[in-house]
């Protein structure tokens, strides 16, 4: 067992993470961009928490049934801290301004976006928890590590940390408990498919840009002369009082076929 | 005929079956998909009715999906190109959106159901709003309104229905507004405005409302213009939500309300900017009233006929609904379980059976329980499973006493009892239940069990028979009040007693609940009655905050377990949390964490 509730043991390295503190000191530094990342961390919690809740009532073991209900409150309880602590230093800054939150640089707690809890089984739940887990404790761990400056909010996050080093265990131990032979597999499995997700969601972001450029030139290459139809067409009907004209627009009795689309 | 009525990719997709005329099955995918407000193509829903009456897809004899998806794009198409090139940073999106799955629904049906090309229909989304009110209605020839953001095109329209033994059914719309102008984008923009998420805090505004007083009232009408035909117009120099922008309303908007809302900011309607958001709630509330009875009124003076049925998303508006109750001049006015996008599922099956197929007409049972049904043993085996304490009441009886006898303790229960409501509202079989009397009570379950905000109300149910003696109804008020449709006064010489159910207006929208209806509920609520002298429940869905209303056993009971309700029911099977001490770390530490709790 690494580590209980009550009784944490050391936190993971954070790897690449680690290396990354000086721009991690960086990103939590403007108050304003602290606070909007915890309301952010916030919803990452709370959808964490549902997927956890869904899990359970997913789950034919009862011990893991339970499990999941514990972590699924717990990831509310950190919702709601994140929550209020973001809250409350929202309500002493003069500057409301949004600032970009760097989520990608400082991200949170990854949630179980991975893993779809309805179709995949408890072993791979388990395996996916614990990574997910053991890098969310890593990452708490550098927020706490560079927050030396705000004592409050270091505070949320060494609590949230204990926590997630539980989280972090218990799912090993599950693990290990209901896939004796294959757990070491099923990690395996999980991390290459937490790296296929990371591809799908650069290579989704990448398509979604080639996109919208193709479309952002058509908007003002071929769309013009529509719009110019368009707008005529607009001023046109605003003098016909029966389309378009303000307030009612006089319907024919008669429906509308239900074959068509149109 | 066998015919299947689907609503999908906007929010609150759901599907619903008809079968020879009737509804069989009905319910929102994000009951099943347990994602709130779920859009996406609900396959699950699909797969549930189809199971529930025991048939395969192809034994389907049309399939009827609740718009039209072309004459929708062609909407959106329309306003980016006469609004073009403020429509830029919408553009992208929209088209990927449509492009990529909203306009191909035929062929969607196709994929999921193999069903041939013909066998899909297409109605119109505002007339199916006005089937679902319609055609779920126990009146004969009726008044039809329907209101909500938009359709294709209409975002409002007026018209009649007729129906009856002998006789085709007609569904007439006679007008419509058309988007831009839009009564239902109105509200929402306000919604955004004050910092809740539209299509979903719409009931928070009209909840913030009571608080406030409506000092904005002329400006909202300088926004929102009564055209000379009895219509409306918006000033669109207000909005931005017809170019697709960020936030739906503009500049001009933020320099007359002042700073909008932050969705995080708390929010306390009795000081400072709290009692400003209140006092844009009130005035977009009163407006929308004045407008809405208004066109309700000139409709009963066009139509003469004493009925009303409402439809669309706007019909969720209980207050409204109320006033135009009292003072349109329509005699009895009829508001379906589900007046929204969810409901047009069945209103799409039943006007799919009654006009385009010319079939006779046929009443529809008046309850809203058409989904799934829960599974008492469930709850029984995990309960067990967990050690929690379980009980088996011997009669039904014996468990109303016992369940009221809790109530009365000042115990929050968890009821779940045969199949779940189709709409948004828990109307007794996926409920939270309370006793009405204290605001202690309120704000427990607004802390520690729903987790929301201290402004919002809880709703009483009440017999249908006792309603009066409670709560100041026009004539067809409890009538109104069975879907929870209508907001009320409760009377001066009960507010004492019903403080938690009460709101700051001295208002409540309650649910009358009649025995024919809900007998088990009904009879819950008389037992209630005997022990404590006031036959009132404090009624709240069954869910916690960001979470659809459960629907299966397994999910009360998860719900039941992570927040602070008492006891669960399922049936005649009573869990609660009182639990015998357990062996193991996880279970020695979860009962002391329970016991410092």
């Amino acid at each position: 067992m690494e580590g209980s509730r009550d009784n944490p043991v050391d936190v993971p390295r954070g790897g690449m993470d680690a290396w990354l503190k000086p721009i991690h000191r960086w990103v939590w530094r403007d108050p304003l961009r602290r606070a909007y990342k915890l309301l952010a961390f916030a919803e990452t919690e709370a959808d964490g928490g549902r997927d956890l809740a869904r899990a359970a009532e997913m789950t034919p073991d009862a011990n893991l049934r339970r499990l999941y209900i514990r972590h699924a409150m717990d990831e509310q309880r950190h919702a709601e801290m994140f929550r209020r602590r973001g809250r409350t230093m929202l309500s002493t800054l003069r500057r409301r301004q949004a600032v970009a939150n760097a989520n990608w640089l400082s991200p949170g707690e990854r949630s179980i976006d991975g893993v779809v809890v309805e179709k995949d089984n408890d072993e791979a739940l388990l395996a996916f928890l614990h990574l997910s887990e053991r890098a969310a404790a890593a990452r708490f761990a550098i927020y706490r590590d560079v927050l030396g400056h705000d004592p409050d909010t270091r505070a949320v996050f060494t609590r949230i940390l204990r926590d997630e080093v539980f989280h972090m265990s218990y799912s090993r131990q599950e693990l290990e408990r209901i896939a004796p032979r294959r757990h070491g597999l099923r990690l395996w499995a999980a991390r290459l498919h937490r790296i296929w997700k990371a591809y799908l969601r650069v290579a989704t972001a990448i398509a979604g840009v080639i996109g919208t450029c193709v479309l952002a030139i058509q908007y003002f290459v071929l769309l013009p002369w529509f719009a110019l139809l368009a707008k005529r067409a607009a001023r046109r009907l605003r003098g016909d009082p029966h389309r378009d004209a303000p307030g009612w627009t006089v319907r024919g009795s008669r429906v509308r076929a239900l074959r068509t689309q149109y | 005929m066998r015919i299947l009525g689907i609503s999908a990719h906007y929010h609150d997709s759901a599907a619903a079956l008809v079968i020879e005329g009737v509804p069989v099955a009905a319910v929102q995918e994000e009951r099943l998909s347990r994602r709130k407000n779920d859009a996406a193509f609900p396959v699950a829903s699909i797969e549930w009715c189809l199971e529930e009456a025991g048939i395969e897809p192809a034994d389907l004899d049309a399939v009827v999906f609740y718009e039209k998806p072309m004459l929708k794009f062609e909407r959106i198409l329309t306003m980016a190109l006469r609004e073009w090139p403020h429509t830029f940073p919408n553009f992208p999106y929209a088209m990927k959106s449509s492009l990529g799955g909203k306009l191909w629904v035929k062929g969607i049906i196709r994929s999921w159901l193999g069903v041939p090309a013909e066998r899909i229909l297409f109605s119109e989304h505002h007339l199916s709003h006005a089937a679902t009110a319609f055609l779920t209605a126990p009146t004969q020839e009726a008044a039809i309104l329907t209101a909500d953001g938009v359709g294709e095109w209409a975002t409002l329209t007026v018209g009649r229905g007729r129906r009856g033994e002998g006789r085709p059914t007609e569904i007439e719309t006679l007008r419509e507004v058309r988007f831009p102008h839009s009564l239902g984008m109105l509200y929402s923009t306000f919604t955004a405005f004050l910092g809740f998420a539209v299509n979903e805090g719409e009931y928070k505004v009209m909840g913030l409302a009571a608080y406030g007083e409506p000092r904005f009232a002329d400006d909202v009408r300088k926004i929102v213009r009564r055209t000379t035909d009895g219509a409306f117009r918006l000033d669109m120099s207000f909005f931005e939500y017809h170019r697709g922008a960020k936030t739906s309303y503009s500049q001009r908007f933020v320099d007359t309300f002042g700073a909008p809302r932050a969705p995080w900011e708390p929010l306390d309607p009795a000081v400072g900017d709290g009692r400003r958001y209140a006092d844009i709630a009130a005035s977009v509330q009163l407006v929308l009233e004045e407008i809405l009875v208004d066109i309700a009124r000139a409709l009963r003076a066009e139509t003469g006929l004493p009925d009303l049925c409402l439809g669309g998303g706007v019909a969720l508006n209980g207050v409204c609904n109320a006033r135009i109750l009292r003072e349109s001049g329509f005699e009895r006015v009829f508001v379906p379980s589900a007046p929204g996008d969810a409901g047009c599922a069945l209103g799409a099956a039943l006007l799919a059976d009654r006009v385009h197929f010319g079939n006779p007409d046929r009443m529809v049972p008046i309850h809203p329980y058409w989904g799934p049904r829960i599974d008492t043993a469930e709850l029984a085996r995990v309960a067990r499973e967990d050690g929690l304490d379980l009980c088996e009441l011997p009669s039904d009886e014996a468990l109303f006493d016992r369940v009221a006898s809790e109530l009365h303790a000042g115990k929050i229960v968890g009821w779940m009892d045969g199949r779940s409501e189709f709409g948004p509202r828990a109307l007794g079989n996926r409920s939270i239940l309370g006793a009405p009397h204290t605001a202690e009570q309120r704000d427990r379950l607004n802390r520690s069990i729903k987790f929301r905000e201290d402004f919002r109300p809880f709703a009483p149910a009440v017999p249908f028979e006792h309603a009066s003696t409670y709560f100041d109804l026009p004539p067809g008020g409890a009538v109104m009040a069975q879907n929870m449709s209508g907001v009320f006064r409760v009377k001066d010489e009960h507010r004492g007693k019903l403080a938690a159910v009460t709101h700051v207006d001295g208002t409540a929208r309650l649910q009358a609940v009649s025995a024919d209806v809900a007998p088990r509920f009904h009879a819950l609520l008389e037992a209630y009655g005997r022990v404590s002298g006031v036959p009132v429940l404090l009624n709240t869905s069954l869910n916690l905050a960001g979470e659809p209303i459960v629907n299966r056993a397994i999910e009360g009971y998860s719900t039941f377990r992570r927040s602070g309700i008492d006891h669960l029911v399922a049936g005649r099977t009573v869990v609660s949390k009182r639990r015998a001490p357990r062996t193991g770390e996880i279970g020695a530490r979860e009962d002391a964490e329970q016991a410092a709790q």
